[in-house]
């Protein structure tokens, strides 16, 4: 640093002038009025201060309130938004019009179309809606093609169910009254139809009726001849709506009577739901499992467009022992919904899916799209237990599973685990603790293994454009490599479906009806760890021994062919000389009356059933390997199936 | 006498209106500044134990997840021994933010019990990215993703729900308040989490007494912070995706299949081998466009794209990756310069190339540069990107890193709209539109920098 120069023009040092400053202090201060005058300035500068603090005191509270206030307005806007939901007054009343005639048959409502059905060669028979008397909605869209028998049955059932005072329309399309029965007839005199005991032979007919109340209009005309239909009609008239109060019941007001108030307002046919005295429950509490191992493993429930079945199929699910309902998810083959209202009306997770392609494929890539996002869902879950829309599920569903789940890790050889025995019919199924190895995978209900579907299956799941069953694909040996399924003798689901893309009411009565469904609780399985690969061969071994040989002169589909026993082991040979060799058992199995549409069911060409209380090993001779049992003399059954021309082909299913 | 009489009045109104403004002054003391801040303190901690008691009612599994109070926890290396004070929780700030492993769907009774503890509670809601798959379009209601407690006394506190995803990763949405929501639950500081989606790893709890309440928080606070800093989680595209696959559809073959089955167990592994190194990688290339248009694979493309930062790499990257079954199969470059591992399993599959990253300050601004080298002749490349943060994302069910802007990359590699179109015949020497000529490796050092197994 450079050295210091004072400044050459800094004011000089005076410190007499500090000292007569403060000379004069003093001196102003021994003066009185000096003094008065000081403290009244401080007087005035405290008042000033506590002016000012008292402002801010103000200002601060006036704050602090205004927020508050702000609260409270916020509080009040609210029912303010609420209004203008609330129905418009005014529009009192409805415009209906409904159509019928051979061809094509329509119902608007208010200028809107709800119902056009053109279609050559479908919706014949009586199309029913119920609408909403007090908002006009559409609550529930039917058909009951009354052409064929028991449907009429059907449209009882769910007339009955439709709550008073709702708005029913009635139209036939082509023909309606074949298998229409008195009892029918009955109710819709009773409705308040005038003509509908003379309803006949290709009739055509419109009603709008109000249930329990007042006929709103009602047209019909006469066929003329067996071979031609009456002239199509055209009602038109007009139906005053209800104040809403009258048409919803007074249930408590609890989070389970408002989840059933909105389905209630929305759909119906789903009967004692809706009851405004005695409704039905919508929450279950079935048991629980002591130790449950398939508490944690998400339910995917695979679902169409059939919301009855699916309410049916819930409320079966929901009530089996040790049912997790946080697991349950429900997917929806399209924006359907009434499906959707069912989900969420026993508060279950519903997720919709955009369809796509069609027939099988569209249901396989609804699979695939289901399973995929299952496992999205819960990524650290290694099972998934896939149900679908149209099964009841057996009390001990999830109990048959708990005890089995863990085959599906220990052994290698396995592929599933399912709740349906395909051969099990009330005739052919025994031991609910039973349970079998299959080389056939039956799915309707069934554990699928995450590393399965992830490394095996999804990568080559069947594209779109391959119009395949998903579970014919998952049976080709490709997928299945030798593997096999657990399944139990007496199954824990039950097929009720009857409309569907493979179904129909003549199919549902020869292959499913009589299937055999537990209804026990808590059935302890027998010897679980028997059902491994391995452990399986000696069970078998020991049963081929102490199995009797059946009299095989005899013929196999004479009720003889067993004796009347109970409890016993009885075992037959039949040919089969190839895999493909299969008219033995077909025979067989049509005799039998279990599935004879292809050859499920067995493991390595043996069969397992009951007949009469006994059972009976069905061995393919020569393809399985456990022909070598067979006696030399004992000459195995050969059933040749009947000339082609006979029986009509079947479709597979 | 007047005089005095004058003087006397004055005393006596100087000395009431002194005493006056002394109370005044204590009272404004006590309401607005040292009063306040205590009074914050016991809103904030009292906010706190309401919503843990809301929790509990609910059976919703919270911890402790703000950053201001991990931050404390983690300085004084723990919570234990906190005593009645409020030392931790009470911040000083409007927010609290809580986190929980969401295993529900639904969380109905939380209003209820939020409005029996005198909270108010605004259930943000948000689309499950759980149910966006490639190929299917599904919709179920919304999930909750945030849950936001406002008490009284206009404390927040955040419960932000963390659900599982298939990457193995817990993944948080971002925080929209819908239109009509109360403006008052978005402080103008910002919530602690949801500005962005978010990725975690599932963090080790442990259940601890902090300022007398019982509070799960994470064992590695520090640790759970720094994962916050960098969770930025990008959803792929599925619209665009769908759209994408719209026009040119997926190639249904087995090869198809096999390569995508393929692709994604090397990616799985690489992802296994890098982590345990500590090693932050990113898909690169062809890997990162297939994520970035299609959500998926681009089957023909063969290879599986990596980039690492050759700030990351280390000499034993290879024997980490020959003993996860992965050996090296050839070694292009070197650690100085355009560096490039690839490793292949011994049966064939799918290889796994391992771009290492440059930085360089060039063209006015920083660029990242990864380099190629052709084996036959020696020459060199260069493919040159703008610099990029990385961000969390899901590719195939496995957790992986992408440049954040990955629009910018892949259009830097692809160029600006032909990366929309598919290209099955690529030269990686001259189709990339970033690729550069970088000259000829000496001969001489041709045995270091090509190396063949």
């Amino acid at each position: 640093m450079e050295t210091w120069t004072p400044n050459p023009r800094a004011k000089p040092f005076i410190p007499r002038q500090q000292r007569s400053l403060y000379l004069a202090w003093k001196y102003k201060l021994t003066n009185k009025r000096a003094v008065r005058r000081f403290c009244q300035a401080g007087a005035v500068l405290f008042l000033l201060i506590t002016v000012i603090v008292n402002i801010k005191l103000i200002l601060d509270t006036r704050r602090a309130a205004n927020e508050e206030e702000a609260a409270q307005e916020y509080e009040d806007a609210l029912p303010n938004m609420e209004t203008p939901r609330r129905p418009v007054g005014g529009r009192k009343a409805l415009d209906i019009e409904v159509y019928s005639s051979r061809s094509k048959v329509y119902v608007a409502v208010d200028g809107t179309t709800v119902l056009e059905d053109d279609l050559r060669e479908q919706g014949r028979g009586i199309h029913v809606i119920v609408l909403n008397q007090a908002t006009g909605h559409v609550m529930a869209k039917r058909i009951f093609d009354t052409y064929s028998p028991h449907e009429d049955e059907a449209m009882i059932l769910f007339l009955n169910m439709v709550t008073r005072g709702r708005v029913l329309i009635f139209t036939i399309k082509d023909e309606g009254t074949f298998h229409l029965k008195d009892s029918a007839k009955n109710l819709l005199k009773s409705l308040g139809s005038e003509v509908s005991l003379s309803l006949s032979w290709r009739d055509m007919w419109t009603l709008v009726v109000k249930k329990g109340g007042q006929v709103y209009g009602e047209k019909h005309s006469k066929s003329p001849a067996l071979s031609t239909w009456g002239d199509p009609v055209l009602l038109k008239t007009e139906v005053q709506l209800t104040a809403s109060e009258e048409a919803e019941c007074h249930w408590a007001d609890t989070e389970l009577n408002r989840r059933r108030k909105l389905f209630c307002s929305k759909v119906e046919g789903y009967g004692s739901i809706c009851s405004c005295k005695d409704p039905a429950p919508i929450e279950f509490t079935p048991d629980t499992l002591p130790n449950n191992n398939v508490f944690n493993v998400p339910v995917a429930v695979i679902a169409g467009n059939r919301p009855n079945y699916l309410y049916r199929m819930l409320r079966s699910l929901l009530s089996a022992h040790g049912v997790n309902p946080q697991m349950i998810t429900v997917f929806i083959d399209g924006y359907y919904e009434e499906p959707m209202d069912v989900v969420e009306l026993f508060g279950l997770k519903g997720v919709q899916h955009t369809p796509i392609s069609i027939k099988n494929a569209r249901v396989s890539q609804h699979y695939k799209a289901s399973l995929t996002a299952t496992f999205n869902l819960h990524p650290d879950v290694s099972f998934a237990i896939v149900l679908e829309e149209d099964l009841d599920i057996s009390i001990d569903f999830f109990s048959f599973l708990s005890q089995t789940i863990h085959l599906l890790d220990e052994d290698d050889s396995l592929y599933c685990i399912s709740a349906w025995n395909d051969q099990g019919y009330e005739h052919t199924a025994e031991d609910p603790a039973l349970l079998y190895r299959v080389e056939s995978m039956p799915g309707l209900g069934w554990v699928l293994k995450k590393s399965l579907y992830k490394d095996e299956l999804e990568p080559k799941w069947p594209t779109p454009e391959k119009l395949w069953d998903w579970d014919m694909w998952m049976r080709m040996p490709e997928q299945r490599k030798g593997r096999e399924c657990i399944i139990p003798d007496v199954s824990r689901s039950y097929h009720f479906g009857i409309i569907g893309l493979n179904m129909n009411g003549y199919f549902h009565e020869v292959y499913f009806k009589k299937h055999k469904f537990n209804t026990v609780p808590n059935v302890q399985l027998k010897d679980v760890e028997g059902l491994k690969q391995d452990a399986y061969e000696v069970e078998i071994q020991s049963l081929l021994k102490e199995a009797e040989v059946l009299d095989h002169s005899k013929n196999p589909c004479e009720d003889s062919f067993i004796p009347d026993s109970e409890g016993k082991t009885f075992i037959m040979y039949i040919k089969m000389d190839t895999e493909t060799d299969t008219d033995t058992w077909t025979e067989l199995a049509k005799c039998l009356h279990v599935w004879d549409l292809d050859v499920r069911g067995n493991h390595r060409g043996l069969w397992r059933l009951f007949r009469k209380r006994n059972h009976v090993l069905v061995v393919a001779f020569p393809i399985s390997p456990y022909s070598v049992k067979k006696p030399t003399s004992v000459v195995p059954i050969h059933l040749e199936p009947p000339p082609k021309d006979e029986g009509a082909p079947v479709e597979q299913i | 006498m007047p005089r005095l009489n004058r003087t006397g009045i004055l005393a006596l109104l100087v000395a009431a209106s002194s005493a006056f403004l002394l109370f005044q002054l204590y009272y404004y003391r006590q309401s607005s500044n040292g009063g306040n801040a205590l009074r914050q303190k016991d809103v904030q901690w009292e906010a706190v134990r309401r919503v843990m008691g809301v929790a509990r009612q609910v059976a919703l599994p919270i911890f402790l997840a703000d950053p201001a109070a991990l931050s404390l926890i983690g300085q004084q290396g723990g919570a234990e021994g906190g005593g009645r004070g409020c030392s931790f929780l009470c911040t000083g700030r409007t927010t609290t933010a809580f986190a929980a492993i969401a295993d529900h769907w639904k969380y109905d009774a939380v209003a209820a019990a939020a409005s029996q503890k005198g909270l108010e509670v605004e259930q943000v809601r948000g689309r499950d990215p759980r149910l966006l798959e490639e190929g299917a379009e599904l919709s179920a209601a919304q999930i909750p993703l945030h849950f936001l407690f406002r008490s009284t006394h206009g404390h927040i506190i955040q419960v932000v729900l963390l659900y599982q995803r298939s990457g193995g990763y817990l993944w948080h949405g971002p925080l929209r308040l819908a239109p009509g929501a109360d403006r008052r639950l978005a402080p103008p500081t910002g919530l602690p989490y949801g500005r962005h989606a978010g990725a975690y790893h599932r963090p080790e709890l442990v259940l601890t007494v902090v300022d007398g309440l019982d509070v799960r928080v994470p064992r590695n606070s520090s640790h759970f912070l720094s994962l916050r800093s960098h969770a930025h989680f990008i959803e792929c595209r599925h619209k665009e995706a769908r759209a994408f696959y719209q026009l040119y559809p997926e190639d249904g073959s087995v090869e198809a299949a096999e390569f995508r089955r393929g692709a994604r167990s090397v990616l799985l592994l690489a992802g296994r081998t890098l982590d345990a190194l500590n090693v932050p990688f990113w898909i690169s290339s062809g890997t990162c466009l297939g994520w970035f248009r299609q959500c998926g694979f681009i089957s023909y493309s063969r290879d599986v794209d990596v980039g690492v930062s050759i700030r990351h790499y280390r000499p034993d990257l290879a024997t980490a990756f020959a003993s996860a079954g992965l050996p090296l199969k050839h070694s292009f470059g070197k650690v100085e310069d355009s560096l490039e591992l690839s490793f292949q399993a011994p049966g064939g599959g799918v290889k796994l190339d391992i771009f290492f990253f440059y930085q360089e300050e060039s063209w006015g601004g920083a660029v990242v540069w990864n380099g190629g080298t052709q084996a036959k002749s020696g020459r060199k490349f260069k493919y040159v990107f703008p610099s990029f943060d990385l961000c969390w994302a899901e590719l195939a069910g496995v957790r992986v890193r992408v440049p954040c802007a990955t629009l910018d990359y892949v259009r830097a590699n692809y160029g600006q709209e032909a990366w929309l179109t598919p290209v099955t015949s690529w030269d990686w020497k001259t189709s990339p539109s970033n690729v550069v000529d970088n000259g000829v490796w000496p001969r001489q050092d041709w045995a270091q920098v090509i190396q063949l197994y």
